[in-house]
């Protein structure tokens, strides 16, 4: 098979794009709330495994459609998010990185044991959107759950963009994000804002395990590997910077597109780590950005 | 400084004579703990002493338990293979250290996340070498006994406990804690900050390679899942933290807690033993950022780390 063709690149570019706005999804939460109480959140990845856990189980339980189940994931996931950081996170703001890692790890920890407790480490699908649709002009075949997975986080990373531009909250979010103290002085409540964006992110994470569902099967591990793609992604677009996620996260969707169609799937799978060590090596300081301003 | 000596040389000779006194179960589970002592106690030579975070040093494990495994299969005698295990592993810190200690904690620490996943894929992946998922048997003519195997997981023990009592007395310890305190002033100060971190998780890599060929040969069997355990990260970070880290006893007393939570919750939930650790973890870092033994350490008076806590109080 010749891959250089015209059809198959785009095939590939497609899949990897539809691929790398998941991941966008998924990675904008984290650079959210690192943007605002420079927090690493290394449990980031099990909140979109509740959110997969949440679709899979009002999916098998009540039949309900993942598409239906995603404003009840992204509700179940703001209010956790929201208490979590009222009774966890808000303790290690402004203390040390290290701290901050430490604790979400132990964190990580806890939600991935519990869930394998809960769920065994057997893989899970929701089987809702199946099938395949051709697109005769462009010569083009989109897996209907890939494209339908790829559409919801391009539109639910677009609203939490024009969210965090537009709205009053939004203003007031990226306020914090820029200097908290000021913030605070302008009569903004700092604290309650903190709560607000980690909820935020965790819905957004929720929402990126419910589409989740239907593309991949998944198990309590599953989000060890997606967080880890997720550091590479805001590593690459810049740490705390909310549109460097969105680019980070298609760039990797399409390097591993291609790495996985000229080489192999496996190999894909190393892509992530790849780029992050490439990136290190090659601007370790240019990529510090907002982190290092702090 | 006599006072860790002592209990030092006592908690050896009780350890030395235990193969008489123990059945085979019980010496199993005090090879078990050693190991963690050895591997505790380098995880804390990086991660305790600088504070720069290393989440995959099970990676070295990994290693030295296929490179072990590997040399003993092709004819070299044990100890041979477990000081090429220890060399290799080694040999792989320097390189990655050089990588990424240049970087700030945080990147280190993301970068360190992968690197067991990695050793993983590649153990699995490159089938020729290590016969991938299907792991490597040992046959029980080539292995070293039980008692053997203690010897040398104790040895490899008191090495690692060893190097943070004699770093800690050093201007080179000082300057590791100096990193974990302010890496800029310390910088400052004329401290070679990468240069140290480096000399550090190069060291630090040493017995967790050895460790993993002993730990081969104790078990017979390595495939990349027993090896490269992600559980192994968390329980090294784990016994470190809760005892405290870079000093010299924390982490023993680290170990001991978490062997105990095992022994106590393994066998039917070894799902739930790691929850609770991390439970363990997250209680410790907030309430206890010192561990266990700065508790003790109150009631007794200063120890070995005094020095550093001086430093720190006249920083603050």
């Amino acid at each position: 098979m010749d891959l250089l063709q015209p059809a198959i690149l785009l095939q590939l570019a497609i899949g990897g794009l539809l691929a790398g706005a998941l991941y966008a999804l998924l990675a904008s939460g984290l650079n959210l709330v690192f943007g605002v109480m420079r927090v690493i959140n290394l449990a980031h990845g099990e909140l979109m495994i509740a959110g997969a856990f949440l679709a899979w189980l009002l999916y098998s339980l009540l039949g309900l459609h993942p598409l239906l189940a995603l404003p009840v994931a992204m509700v179940v996931l703001y209010i956790l998010g929201f208490y979590l950081q009222r009774l966890l996170i808000e303790r290690i703001v402004g203390r040390d990185e290290l701290t901050s890692l430490l604790v979400t790890y132990g964190l990580s920890i806890i939600l991935m044991n519990v869930g394998l407790l809960v769920f065994s480490a057997d893989f899970r699908a929701v089987p809702a959107l199946q099938g395949a649709v051709y697109l005769e002009d462009l010569d083009l075949v989109l897996s209907k759950p890939r494209a339908v997975a790829g559409i919801v986080s391009i539109v639910l990373t677009a609203g939490v963009y024009w969210f965090l531009k537009h709205s009053r909250t939004g203003k007031a979010i990226r306020a914090v994000s820029e200097h908290a103290e000021v913030a605070m002085i302008c009569g903004i409540d700092v604290t309650r804002i903190r709560m607000v964006t980690f909820g935020l992110a965790a819905a957004m994470a929720g929402a990126a395990g419910v589409m989740l569902t239907t593309i991949y099967s998944f198990s309590p591990e599953t989000g060890a590997d997606f967080v880890l793609k997720c550091f590479a992604i805001i590593v690459i677009g810049g740490m705390g910077n909310f549109v460097g996620a969105l680019l980070g996260g298609l760039l990797l969707g399409l390097a591993e597109a291609f790495v996985s169609g000229f080489l192999s799937t496996q190999w894909a799978e190393a892509v992530a780590y790849l780029l992050l060590v490439l990136v290190l090596i090659l601007r370790p300081a240019g990529l510090l950005g907002k982190a290092d301003a702090a | 400084m006599r006072l860790d000596l002592s209990l030092g040389l006592i908690l050896v000779l009780l350890a030395a004579l235990a193969p008489v006194a123990t059945n085979d179960y019980q010496l199993s589970f005090l090879l078990q703990l050693l190991l963690m002592v050895a591997l505790a106690q380098s995880w804390n030579l990086i991660s305790g002493m600088t504070g720069y975070v290393s989440f995959g040093h099970a990676v070295f494990f990994g290693v030295g338990a296929y490179t072990g495994a590997l040399l003993l299969v092709a004819g070299h005698s044990w100890w041979a293979a477990v000081g090429w295990a220890a060399l290799i592993a080694t040999a792989l810190a320097l390189p990655i250290g050089l990588l990424t200690l240049r970087l700030h904690g945080p990147y280190f620490a993301i970068a360190m996340l992968g690197l067991n996943e990695v050793g993983r894929t590649v153990a699995t992946l490159w089938v020729d070498l290590t016969e991938g998922g299907d792991g490597i048997a040992l046959s029980p003519a080539l292995l070293p006994a039980l008692e053997t195997n203690y010897y040398a997981t104790l040895f490899l023990a008191v090495l690692a406990t060893l190097a943070i009592g004699v770093v800690l007395g050093t201007r080179f310890g000082l300057e590791l804690q100096a990193i974990r305190e302010d890496e800029g002033a310390a910088e400052m100060v004329g401290v070679n900050t990468t240069r140290d971190k480096v000399i550090a998780f190069a060291a630090s890599a040493v017995i967790p390679g050895a460790a993993g060929a002993v730990y081969a040969y104790y078990t017979s069997f390595i495939d990349p899942l027993s090896v490269f355990l992600p559980a192994l990260n968390i329980q090294m970070v784990a016994m470190v933290l809760l005892g405290g880290r870079g000093t010299l006893w924390g982490p023993v007393i680290g170990v001991v807690i978490v062997m105990s939570v095992r022994e106590l919750t393994w066998a039917e939930f070894p799902t739930l033993h790691l929850a609770l650790l991390g439970a363990l973890m997250i209680l410790v870092i907030l309430f206890l950022p010192e561990g266990i033994l700065s508790v003790l350490r109150k009631r007794r008076g200063p120890g070995s780390t005094r020095l550093a806590e001086e430093c720190r109080q006249q920083g603050e």
